[in-house]
This record gives C-alpha cells, sequence and structure tokens, in this order.
C-alpha cells in the first residue's frame, strides 16, 4: 500500500514507478511536484523513479485559478 | 516565435565529457551538460534564457558519434544518442582561436571580447584589422541577444539584423524608430556590452533598476517556462478545460456534475486546434510577457442582429467554457457566439452561464414551462434558446428579460408567483449575495466552499481558489489550516486589486526552484511574491514585506466587509452556500458519486452504508457537510478577527488604524 498525500491509498504494486502512480491517481494536471519518502522526484525521472512499497508519497499541485 | 524541443522525454542517454561519464535526459543541451559536469566553454551569444542560435561559434566542441569526429556548438546541440566529447581539443582550440582573434581585429576595446579572447589565448586582433574595426568599449558586437529577447520575451519582433556580411547591423524596422516598442527594455537588460542603454522616463520610480531587475525574471520565466508548464501564451486560461474535467472540477448542468464525457468539444485543444486563429499572442495590455488573451478571428455568426457576419471574438476564457459545461452546451460554435454576444451586450459570461444553468434545471424539474419561456424548451444543452435569451435580455424583451434579473430575483419570483418548492430553489439556485458562482465545482473542497460563499462580493474565485490545496494536496487538513489559508490568499489575492496588477503571472506561471520549497510554503510561490514585493519598493521607496502586505490589504478587505454590512449584508446569514455548493442536492446526483459518498459516510462520518436508502445517506452526507461548513466558518472569522455573526472586530479595525468613528458606528451594534 502507498499513501499519498497523508490521506489517500493507493494498492502497491511490483516495480511501480511514479509515473505509473500518477496514472492510477488521474494526476495530469502540469504544475506538480512528487516526493517519495521525502526525495524530491525531478520530472524527466517520473518513468524511472521506484516506488516501494509503503512509500509515503506527497504530490503537491500547485494551486491555480484566475 | 520559434520554438524548439528541450527537456520533453525521459530517456536517459550515456555521455562521455573530457572522459568523464554522465547520464543526461535526452534532447538537454550539450552545453547544459558541460556546465553540469564542472567543465566550461567560452560563448558571447549565449543567454541561458534565450533560445541558443550557436551564431557566436565559440562554444564549438568535438564530439564522436560512431567513430566519427566533428565539431558542434554546444549551446544549440541536443543529446539524443551516446556521444564522445572533447571540449577542448587541438582542433576545437585552433577554431576558437582563429575566431577569437576575429572578434579581437573587429571589437578590440570591449571588455568582454577582449576576456574572450584572452582565455582563447589571443591577446592581438591586428591580423583582422580592417575598416569595420570599432574601438568604442560599448560597440555591438551582433551577438542577436536583444533580436531573440525581444522575440521570446515580449513576443514583438521591433528589433532585428539588417544587411549581410560585412554589412550586417542592428536596427528597427526601415531604420526607424517603431512605435510599437514599448520600452521594455529586455533588449537593453540581456545586452552583454551595453551598447544599448536603458533612459528611465516613465512615472519616475523611486528604483527603476530594482523593478526591471525583478521583472525580467517573470519575463525569462515566460520565454523558458510556461511552454513546459499551462501554455497561457498558446491557450490562455483555456487550458484548464481539460484539467477541470479531468478532476472531476469542471460545473456541468448547474453544478451536478464535475465531468462529461462531451467535454472536449469546448475543450483545451479543440480550441487551440480549430478556433484561435491568430497564430500570435496576444495581451490584456501591450509588453505583458504571459500575453494569455486570445482570439477567434473570422467567426461566422449564425443568431442574433450580426447574424452572416464574420466577427473577432475575443476569447473564450475558462469561466466562459465552464459556463458553457454550466449550462450542458457542449458545442465550441455555441461558445464561441455566446462569448461574442455576452462582450457585445456587456453581459458577463459567468452570471449568464450560471443563471441559464440554474432556468435549465428549474425547467427540466417543471418548475417553468414554455409557457413561462415564451415558448422555449430550455433544457440543458438548448444551445439555439440560450442565445435566443441572450439577445431578448439584450432586446428588452420576453423571458430574457427575467433571466437578467439573476437568480435571486428568479427564486423569489418562482417561489411566489408559481409556489415553487423554496427549499429545493434554494439548494440549486448557484448564488451567494445575489452574485452566481464562478465555474469551479466546490462540493469536494470545503475550503473552497468557505472561499467562495465568504467572499466580500459573492462566491467568485478572486479572494481564494484553493481547491487543489484541500481537495487534491491534503494540505490544509485541519480547521486552523484551512482558517489559515482563508485569511492569507484573500488578502494576497486582493493586494493585486489594490495595486493594479495582474495576478496570472503569480502562480500560472512559477519559478524552477519552487517545488524546493515544502508544499505549504510553495502553495505561496515564495519567488514570485518577492518580485511583486520588489515591484513596490522599487516603484514606492518602500519596503514590502508580509506582515505590512497583510495589513495594507486587511484594511481594505475590512472595510468592504463593513461596506457590504452597510448594505445589508455582511453577516454570517449572507456567508451560506447553496447546498448545491457543498454536496449532492438530488439523488441522482449522489448516485453518480455513490462511491465517494459511501466512502465518506463509512471511513469519515463512520456509518455503515449498506442497507440504506440514498435518502438516508444523503441526509448524513447533508448534515456532517453542513456542519463541518459551518465550523470552517468559525475558524475563519476567528482568524480574521471578525464575531462568530462575521463582522469585523472593533479590535482588528483598531490593529489595522481603521477604527474611523463612522466605520464603528456602523458595526458596533453587531458586536456580539
Amino acid at each position: 500500500m502507498v499513501i499519498i498525500n497523508n490521506r489517500d491509498k493507493l494498492e502497491w504494486q511490483e516495480s511501480m514507478t511514479v509515473r505509473d502512480l500518477l496514472t492510477k491517481m488521474g494526476y495530469t494536471y502540469s504544475l506538480i511536484t512528487v516526493t517519495v519518502n521525502g526525495e524530491l522526484v525531478p520530472k524527466e525521472n517520473y518513468e524511472d523513479h521506484a516506488v516501494p512499497d509503503g512509500a509515503d508519497v506527497t504530490v503537491f499541485h500547485l494551486a491555480h485559478g484566475g | 516565435m520559434a520554438n524548439i524541443a528541450t527537456t520533453t522525454t525521459t530517456s536517459k542517454i550515456e555521455i562521455t565529457i573530457n572522459d568523464k561519464k554522465v547520464t543526461v535526459a535526452r534532447d538537454t543541451m550539450l552545453i547544459k551538460v558541460i556546465q553540469e559536469a564542472k567543465f566550461s566553454v567560452p560563448t558571447l551569444c549565449r543567454n541561458k534564457n534565450l533560445i541558443p542560435t550557436g551564431s557566436c561559434r565559440l562554444c564549438v566542441c568535438e564530439i564522436e558519434v560512431g567513430g566519427t569526429k566533428k565539431l558542434v556548438t554546444s549551446c544549440n546541440y541536443p543529446i539524443r544518442e551516446e556521444i564522445k566529447v572533447e571540449t577542448d581539443s587541438e582542433r576545437v582550440k585552433a577554431h576558437r582561436k582563429v575566431l577569437a582573434e576575429m572578434y579581437l581585429g573587429r571589437w578590440p576595446d570591449v571588455p568582454l571580447v577582449k576576456a574572450i579572447a584572452k582565455r582563447c589565448g589571443v591577446t592581438d586582433g591586428g591580423r583582422f584589422k580592417s575598416e569595420l574595426t570599432d574601438a568604442n568599449p560599448k560597440s555591438c558586437i551582433l551577438c542577436g541577444q536583444c533580436v531573440r529577447a525581444c522575440d521570446e520575451f515580449i513576443m514583438e519582433r521591433i528589433l532585428d539584423f539588417a544587411g549581410r556580411g560585412i554589412k550586417r547591423h542592428l536596427t528597427m524596422p526601415f531604420g526607424q524608430v517603431d512605435h510599437h516598442c514599448v520600452g521594455c527594455t529586455s533588449c537593453a537588460y540581456v545586452c552583454p556590452t551595453h551598447a544599448l542603454e536603458i533612459i528611465d522616463d516613465l512615472n519616475h520610480p523611486d528604483n527603476p533598476k530594482m523593478i526591471r531587475d525583478y521583472g525580467m525574471r517573470i519575463n525569462a520565466e515566460m520565454a523558458t517556462l510556461d511552454k513546459h508548464q499551462c501554455c497561457m501564451r498558446e491557450v490562455g486560461t483555456a487550458n484548464i478545460v481539460d484539467v477541470m474535467n479531468a478532476y472531476d472540477l469542471l460545473p456541468v448542468m448547474n453544478y451536478q456534475y464535475g465531468s462529461h464525457e462531451d467535454s472536449k468539444k469546448i475543450g483545451t485543444q479543440l480550441l487551440k486546434k480549430n478556433y484561435f486563429t491568430q497564430k500570435m499572442p496576444d495581451g490584456c495590455w501591450k509588453g505583458c510577457s504571459m500575453a494569455c488573451a486570445k482570439t477567434v478571428d473570422q467567426f461566422e455568426l449564425r443568431t442574433g442582429p450580426y447574424k452572416g457576419q464574420k466577427v473577432t471574438v475575443d476569447g473564450p476564457e475558462y469561466e466562459t467554457a465552464g459556463s458553457s459545461a454550466n449550462m450542458g452546451c457542449f458545442d465550441a460554435d455555441f461558445l464561441v457566439e455566446f462569448n461574442f454576444y455576452c462582450d457585445t451586450y456587456g453581459i458577463d459570461t459567468i452570471s449568464m452561464g450560471t443563471c441559464m444553468a440554474f432556468v435549465m434545471e428549474c425547467f427540466e424539474n417543471g418548475i417553468i414551462t414554455t409557457e413561462h419561456t415564451g415558448g422555449k424548451v430550455l433544457k440543458f444543452g438548448a444551445t439555439n434558446e440560450v442565445l435566443e435569451c441572450l439577445h431578448e435580455m439584450a432586446r428588452g424583451e420576453g423571458f430574457g428579460v427575467d433571466v437578467g434579473q439573476g437568480i435571486r430575483w428568479l427564486k423569489n419570483k418562482w417561489i411566489k408567483e408559481l409556489g415553487a418548492d423554496p427549499n429545493f430553489l434554494q439548494d440549486i439556485g448557484m448564488e451567494v449575495k445575489g452574485l452566481e458562482y464562478s465555474e469551479y465545482m466546490p462540493k469536494e473542497s470545503l475550503a473552497q466552499q468557505a472561499g467562495y460563499a465568504m467572499a466580500v462580493k459573492g462566491p467568485q474565485h478572486d479572494e481564494a481558489w484553493l481547491i487543489f490545496m484541500d481537495m487534491v494536496n491534503n494540505q490544509i487538513p485541519t480547521f486552523e489550516d484551512k482558517a489559515q489559508a482563508l485569511y492569507y490568499f484573500p488578502l494576497w489575492r486582493t493586494w493585486f486589486g489594490l495595486m493594479g496588477l495582474c495576478k496570472l503571472i503569480w502562480n500560472d506561471v512559477v519559478p524552477a526552484d519552487n517545488k524546493t520549497y515544502p508544499p505549504q510554503v510553495a502553495a505561496k510561490v515564495p519567488g514570485h511574491v518577492e518580485d511583486f514585493f520588489k515591484f513596490y519598493e522599487g516603484m514606492t521607496g518602500i519596503p514590502l514585506d508580509e506582515e505590512k502586505m497583510l495589513k495594507q490589504s486587511g484594511r481594505v478587505h475590512n472595510l468592504q466587509r463593513i461596506i457590504s454590512r452597510l448594505m445589508g449584508f455582511g453577516t454570517r446569514q449572507h456567508d451560506m452556500p447553496p447546498y448545491r455548493a457543498v454536496g449532492p442536492v438530488t439523488k441522482k446526483e449522489y448516485e453518480s458519486r455513490v462511491e465517494r459518498y459511501d466512502k465518506q459516510l463509512k471511513e469519515i462520518i463512520g456509518v455503515d452504508p449498506e442497507g440504506k436508502t440514498t435518502e438516508e445517506k444523503m441526509k448524513l452526507i447533508r448534515e456532517y457537510r453542513m456542519q463541518m461548513y459551518n465550523k470552517v466558518v468559525d475558524a475563519a472569522y476567528e482568524k480574521r478577527g471578525w464575531t462568530k455573526n462575521g463582522v469585523p472586530k472593533i479590535e482588528r479595525l483598531k490593529e489595522l488604524g481603521i477604527d474611523l468613528p463612522e466605520l464603528v458606528e456602523i458595526i458596533k451594534a453587531d458586536q456580539i
């Protein structure tokens, strides 16, 4: 199980990457910052960066709105 | 504007630089990797915020690909395969040396040229001395940074090169001062030799350099980051139509739902592809480097007084597209025509869209019929009928006149004259203080519900847009956190209005380092807050910080609240939202998101939904959500220094230095 934003739960899968997590959560917004267990993950590493089981993930969407 | 691919793909490539192995993302420019690997190459024409052109050729390196060696300019060489790089091979050094000699021969006294030449082992450019040699230490060296800054920062083409070969020179069109120049000073700012000078003569700011320094940071971000972030330059605020739909936040059919399968018919991609025909960014005012206003050209109208004419339409922006979804009108031709006529008649697209959405739901529920609408079948999606209402409103005729009075007026009329259920109309009539809601679905964000309904002038998002912070990021989980956000953001956003500044450049593009801040801080976009504080200081000479800013805004915000009180609003009852803004009003609405609501019942409220009817579940959800709403309002009032009834306390006015007798008089009876 992976905990996202200290609230949402997502079933963990073998070799899960940050990109898999974002896809599963439907997070498509452009201004997103991701940390996995406190470590900031650059956008170019989303495909490669592994999300371990039990990871504490934050997916921060920057506030928007006219 | 020129455009190139940058780091858009994520595959990694291993390259070697001077025997040092490094892994880089595909399409990264070679010079960036060289610098990150702690090597360096000379350059005269490069600026990290401008698209590289390789024109000075000093940054050449020798690369080996598949056994073949060649020279490339590293500033504009994107890495797409495994290569070996030598930054200072004999061939490279010989090449640079000749170039340096040529530069020094022509511009012998420009300090930058002298320094570069020295680095390349050249101290005498005599071999290339000619009638072109210019001894001015501030000579233009034809690097082209100013030309690119004009194009890329401000999207103008005021400056360019003319002439070929030795006659090449910098100029404005036809050698005359071009009145299109807005005096943004970008050209002079990037000029490495000070050949272009800035003469400050506008509004006599206290410190024009400070304004320019911080303004250029924003210009650079627009040129380099916007295309990877919100694409405001390309599609304006319409960039979020698809986003809002994806996050179940696009108001659909009078805020019943947050997404619709047909939303792409009014979506970002379709507007960009088929409607925004001016292939250049447009700005509210010349000189804005975000330039998010977009335009549809040659649009042939099919209704109204201008039927058959081809017109230019300013928009559509997100809120107008949101209005269209709210009316269930997923038709881009309708959207553009609706946009045009609202503008032409001086009608707000948000109020019109939200009001029509209410009318349509009333029609679908049989509260009103064709008898009341002048024969118009006003079901959701009735595009022609919406336009007819709009034309009637403008002509002062028929049912359109009623619609023009707004939701509050219609509710009262239909309760009184038609015996409509007042509770149902109150629940679905999306207005507070008599103003229609703007186009975001607030049901799943408690902070946004309060941000809307507590806004002094009615439920627009000018004061607070907290949906992602609350609903998605879970950044403000406690009532105190939400209250803090409902204190800070309305005051910060009010501050833009006080200064006459646009707030879109605050967080519709963000500095690259914003992600290094913890989320609570990042939400404020601290780098941009600093920019705005420096604009203020540069203009007035008075330093500004968060505390002073909050006080400036607090004075106005509280004054507005007192004026609201004077006008018969400004108390708790006027900060109460229609239930549609908080939760599901109808069975159909509940059942459309049953998983979400049942989960809340089970996990948060602690009631097992199993075996309960939808009506029973709706009642429980409603009680819980309204209780939460009232708690967040209590917390926000306290943080703002207001009474439990939402009236500013006199001590708060004292704190702000606005305890004027005439203001105290208005609120003194409410100090309970």
